[in-house]
């Protein structure tokens, strides 16, 4: 990144020679050359004189402002040194980056020393010009291609404007069809929020009509949300997003189960969603090194939020992985063991502003699965939980872990994308009921607010009743810079009646593994 | 992408050597028993009685009254009579295995297995086999085995499905004065949300107009109109509803036992009158909204109860007697 910011880039060096008709100074020839000048001319007092950015011929004025003015106001202070205001350039450029609208080979700074007037006082202090070359990225981009979700396939097409009002303003439109969603559009308006690169405010309109074979039915969404999405300064991200939804749960299998068949019809959803994610894996799709903590906090129906279904829900997920040295491999063996755990909870609110009122119990598509080739492997996908025929109807309670080893495949090293990998993964997913007064009609679907906490309560104990549904295996993996892919072999070990595992071979490709 | 359920099972029996089936066989090590079903679930779909799931509210489901849409009440009119014991939940198209409803589930064989739902059509053989009797009601023609008599009672049936169906369809769903109970039946139970009821309650609105449109003859497409609710003349469906009402009327006037064709209990026939009848009487009574005075034709309820000498108006009540002894009429809640 450092590199394609323009710092010691020799040929942005060398176009300063033929480009700039102010006369080269010493702090160019230091900025080229590392050498122990370049070390003097750091502790250097400088200021600057100006700061000219070329080639943002569609950008607005304010937004520059809004991350240059800072560093020409910083730099007025009378202590500064060159190395200072070097650092505040390379800190600005890539806040200029983060905008997604330059490209990032094309980024160059050039420094000259500003003609000093003859009137002036001579000082020791270096004024600098200024220049921070950019090359916008294509307004408009069309691209179709292939896409990996979690478990799934997909060909999109795709429309971005980008920089609309020369703010980095965001505009993309999107169509897919795939494997398991037959149809997917949604359009995603983005701008960054008071000129910051890493407070992104978007709205997104979106509408799909999805397949869930393993409860034999079909998922149409149309829906908007609001989304205001920040980076804080370790580089942890928070998402907060305001959304609404209208679910219709139909095209439903001959075969479907009576639960499906419940759930079926139409529903609104409008909730409040808070993720927050740490990531410092060292590489996504094939950690060996660092952790993963992601948090997903939800609250949908209650109060001001109205809608069809009212609940709070959170799901936390925790990853990591530590390389193992092996005596006789040197220091990167590229052997590594890591382990995961994703816990889930959704809550029934009563809706309205009660906290206290009547709940109703959560509805098929707010329910959490498990299993699948990228979560629990072993399991068939939504293998685990409670299952109404052939129909895995979801649960409201869940922990999931896994532990793996990965290790290089024979001749092929440390560096390879490919590993072998020995895994063994369990979870537990568990439906909140209240035993023994579900059967009488004449009470009504709703349960009181004593009734849901006895029926959480119970729910998280029963993920300890008895051992995890656990699978363990071997397999391959490779990571290729877009998913991963997996080829695992099997076996189910424990489980419950209902549950779907699968013995023998099993394919994964995905982004997100536990 | 990595299970494909149907093509799994076959690669197994295929390719599977027997030493590695033997391993397979093996695992899992150790099995518990099936997990709970979620509290929705186990409250909708397990019943120790069969359930018919119909168009109706939660109160009018707990007392087993008459459900509000005409297909729905026919048949649970018709398992009434055959006095089959089921209870009703409330429930949508999108559930149906038929895309429409109604259609009943038979208790679960464990709890979390049942066998397959029973689509309107299937019901009355089901009740006759769960109660081991010959089928019935059957088709009173049937009973007569006179071709004359059975082509007499399609003629009169589609009296039924075209005639009364249209006019029902027009003024529940295309007539403004009906606006507030068609949101009330069929839109606000789908969901709280303003936009979702006013999206469903346009393509309600145009479903009921294709559906009109595509049932009918010439006569009531207006020559001038474009197609949609515009299209549809509605003082022909109207008049079309009238005269069936009519012709009903004095075709039940002939039969001496008060149910169609002299038959000695009420049947199938009934049943599918009885459905328009009574909605139209219950929901569509003469002077039952303000706008009444802008309507340029009658209310259907009045229809009813004015055609022949009022004995459709009669006919509803003795079905009510027969199928709901003891209920009030009064709706529960």
């Amino acid at each position: 990144m450092a590199n394609s910011l323009g710092f010691g880039g020799s040929n942005a060096a060398g176009q300063i020679e033929t480009n700039q008709t102010a006369s080269s100074t010493t702090a160019q020839q230091g900025y080229t050359g590392p050498t122990k000048v370049l070390d003097e001319h750091l502790l250097t007092p400088a200021s600057i004189s100006s700061l000219e950015v070329h080639g943002a011929t569609n950008t607005r004025r304010s937004l520059l402002d809004h991350v240059l003015k800072p560093l020409v106001e910083e730099s007025a202070h009378a202590g500064t040194t060159l190395g200072q205001v070097l650092d505040r350039i390379g800190a600005a450029t890539k806040k200029l980056a983060r905008f997604d609208i330059f490209r990032e080979e094309g980024f160059g700074v050039f420094l000259a020393e500003a003609p000093r007037p003859e009137s002036a006082p001579p000082t020791d202090r270096t004024d600098l010009d200024i220049s921070i070359r950019v090359k916008e990225k294509s307004r408009l981009v069309f691209s179709a291609g292939t896409d990996f979700g979690n478990a799934e396939g997909s060909a999109y097409t795709n429309a971005v404007a980008r920089n609309i009002f020369g703010g980095a303003e965001t505009l993309s439109v999107n169509a897919s069809a795939g494997t398991r969603t037959r149809s997917a559009y949604n359009a995603t308006f983005s701008t960054p929020f008071n000129g910051n690169p890493d407070l992104r405010f978007s709205a997104e309109a979106l509408r799909s009509a999805t397949q869930k074979p393993w409860a034999s039915h079909e998922e149409h969404l149309a829906g908007a949300n609001l989304r205001l999405a920040w980076l804080t300064e370790n580089s942890d991200t928070h998402a907060l997003a305001l959304s609404t939804v209208w679910r219709q749960l139909t095209g439903l299998a001959a075969t479907a189960s009576p639960t499906v068949r419940a759930d079926a019809g139409d529903s609104l959803k409008s909730s409040l969603t808070h993720t927050f994610t740490r990531d410092r894996r060292d590489n996504p799709m094939l950690p060996q090194r660092g952790y993963l903590l992601r948090t997903v906090s939800e609250l949908a129906g209650w109060g001001p939020l109205r809608g069809d279904v009212s609940f709070a829900k959170t799901e936390v997920e925790a990853s990591g992985a530590l390389p193992v040295a092996i005596p006789g491999l040197g220091s990167k063996s590229g052997v590594s063991v890591g382990g995961g755990l994703r816990l889930g909870v959704l809550y029934p609110l009563p809706s309205g502003y009660s906290l206290t009122g009547p709940a109703q119990p959560s509805r098929i598509n707010d329910r959490f699965q498990l299993g699948g080739p990228t979560d629990v492997r072993g399991f068939k996908l939504g293998g685990l939980g409670p299952h109404d025929g052939a129909d895995s109807v979801g649960g409201d309670v869940f922990a999931a872990g896994s532990v793996n080893a990965l290790i290089p495949v024979p001749r092929t090293g440390p560096e390879s994308p490919l590993r072998l990998q020995l895994f063994a993964n369990a979870g537990r997913l568990v439906a909140l009921h209240s035993r023994g007064k579900a059967k009488e009609g004449s009470e009504g679907l709703a349960m009181d607010s004593a009734t849901v906490l006895k029926g959480v309560k119970s729910a998280v104990a029963e993920l300890t009743n008895g051992l995890p549904s656990l699978a363990a295996g071997f397999g391959l993996v490779y990571a290729h810079p877009v998913a991963r892919f997996e080829l695992n072999f099997s076996l189910p070990l424990v489980l419950r009646r209902g549950e779907e595992g699968r013995k023998g071979l099993q394919v994964g490709v995905g982004i997100n593994f536990l | 992408m990595a299970s494909t359920p149907s093509s799994a099972p076959n690669w197994h029996r295929i390719q599977i050597p027997r030493p590695l089936q033997r391993l397979f066989d093996r695992f899992p090590l150790r099995t518990y028993e099936p997990n709970d079903l979620p509290q929705r679930s186990q409250h909708l779909t397990s019943s120790d009685i069969a359930t018919l799931y119909v168009f109706s509210t939660d109160e009018d489901a707990r007392i087993g009254a008459p459900s509000f849409n005409p297909g729905c009440l026919k048949w649970q009119t018709l398992l009434r009579l055959a006095n089959l014991q089921f209870r009703i939940l409330p429930s949508t198209n999108h559930a149906s295995p038929t895309g429409s409803l109604p259609f009943l589930l038979p208790p679960r064989t464990s709890p979390t297995s049942s066998p397959p739902p029973i689509p309107a059509d299937k019901l009355l053989s089901y009740a006759a086999q769960q109660q081991h009797t010959p089928s019935f009601p059957a088709e009173q023609p049937q009973q007569e085995d006179s071709p004359s008599s059975l082509k007499k009672s399609q003629a009169y049936l589609s009296l039924i499905t075209l005639s009364l169906r249209n006019a029902w369809l027009h003024a529940l769903y295309l007539d403004p004065c009906y606006t507030a109970l068609l949101r009330r039946l069929y839109i606000a139970p789908c969901s709280s949300s303003r936009a979702v009821q006013t999206t469903l309650l346009y393509q309600l609105r145009r479903a009921a107009a294709e559906q009109i449109l595509a049932s009918s003859t010439n006569k009531v497409v207006s020559s001038s109109s474009p197609a949609g609710a515009e299209a549809i003349d509605e003082e022909v469906v109207y008049a079309a509803a009238w005269d069936a009402l009519c012709a009903l009327a004095s075709l039940l006037a002939e039969s001496e036992t008060g149910w169609f064709f002299g038959a000695q209990r009420p049947g199938t026939f009934d049943a599918s009158l009885f459905a328009y009848t009574h909605l139209m009487m219950e929901y569509m009574p003469e002077g039952s909204s303000a706008a009444e005075g802008r309507r340029r034709t009658m209310a259907l309820g009045a229809m009813v109860a004015r055609a022949g000498k009022g004995e459709l108006a009669r006919h509803r009540e003795r079905v009510l007697r027969v199928a709901w002894p003891g209920w009030d009429g009064r709706r529960g809640g």
